[in-house]
């Protein structure tokens, strides 16, 4: 089974390091939608289905919790899960970004490894690979 | 203002080693090379900015780890974006150190080819970097 994943980032960079990331890292993905900000996401949205979003919090026109508050307000698209990724790490940033309904906050800098368990997780299967002993007790492990 | 300096070391290293694989020695003395500046500015119970400088070999190498680039196929648009993301990374991570249970907002990177000179003063610190001969310089910069 493949997934859709769109990634919102307004780093073109940002967005290509985690595309990569995802492939390399194992994760069965099949069309990969990027945006440049809320917006931009709500756009692709409104046409094509994503199974997962991973999202970037500080973006120019829509950052990612006003972007989290448009979806969780669209019955249309308040169920697909939303993984936050940002530099900003607070303890309150992160109790509020999973309280608006956001399923993971992956903190910067992260391991591919760490963003395929958080995949997996999201999405509800089981993880195929073999990945004992890469979780950190730290927001996103080694890169 | 030592504690800070210690954190922003922390800070910096956590983030070019796991993400762009590039290794800093601090050094004493202060370059004169640098290539560009990107900077974050913060604001929260400490309000200020964070600046990075950055030799253009070391930000090519950069560069090139983090986006898994041949020679040649980078553009300059690259290394800006990716600048501005270390300057981000670094911001957030160290206000992260600092105290994560303070929320803080960080503003969009800014990019430069045309770095400051003496943009440190009486609040502020400057950090600097050796890199197989290539530079690496940072700047923690406290509004009054």
């Amino acid at each position: 089974m493949s997934f859709n994943v769109l990634i919102v980032d307004d780093s073109r960079s940002m967005r290509s390091v985690i595309k990569k990331i995802i492939m390399i890292s194992g994760f069965s993905m099949d069309k990969c939608y990027e945006a440049v900000n809320g917006r931009h996401a709500l756009e692709i949205l409104a046409v094509e289905w994503v199974d997962v979003i991973l999202s970037d919090l500080n973006m120019p026109e829509m950052n990612g919790l006003e972007m989290l508050a448009a979806l969780k307000a669209d019955s249309h698209l308040q169920a697909i899960p939303v993984i936050i990724i940002s530099t900003e790490g607070s303890d309150d940033k992160r109790k509020a970004v999973l309280e608006m309904g956001a399923k993971q906050f992956i903190k910067k800098p992260f391991s591919p490894e760490y963003v395929r368990k958080v995949l997996y997780e999201v999405i509800g299967m089981e993880d195929a690979g073999t990945h004992e002993g890469y979780e950190r007790d730290n927001d996103g492990g080694d890169f | 203002m030592r504690d800070m300096k210690e954190i922003m070391m922390a800070a910096i290293f956590d983030v070019v080693e796991k993400m762009f694989y590039v290794f800093l020695e601090p050094v004493a003395d202060e370059y004169s090379d640098y290539a560009m500046e990107a900077a974050v500015q913060f604001k929260g119970d400490v309000k200020g900015e964070i600046s990075i400088l950055v030799s253009e070999a070391l930000a090519e190498n950069m560069v090139r780890n983090f986006l898994g680039l041949a020679q040649g196929q980078m553009t300059r648009d690259d290394v800006e974006d990716c600048m501005k993301e270390v300057a981000n990374m670094v911001c957030g991570n160290f206000l992260g150190r600092l105290d994560r249970t303070k929320v803080f907002d960080l503003s969009m990177p800014s990019f430069s080819r045309s770095p400051r000179k003496n943009i440190a003063d009486g609040h502020s610190f400057r950090l600097f970097f050796d890199s197989d001969g290539e530079s690496f310089g940072a700047v923690l910069r406290l509004a009054n």
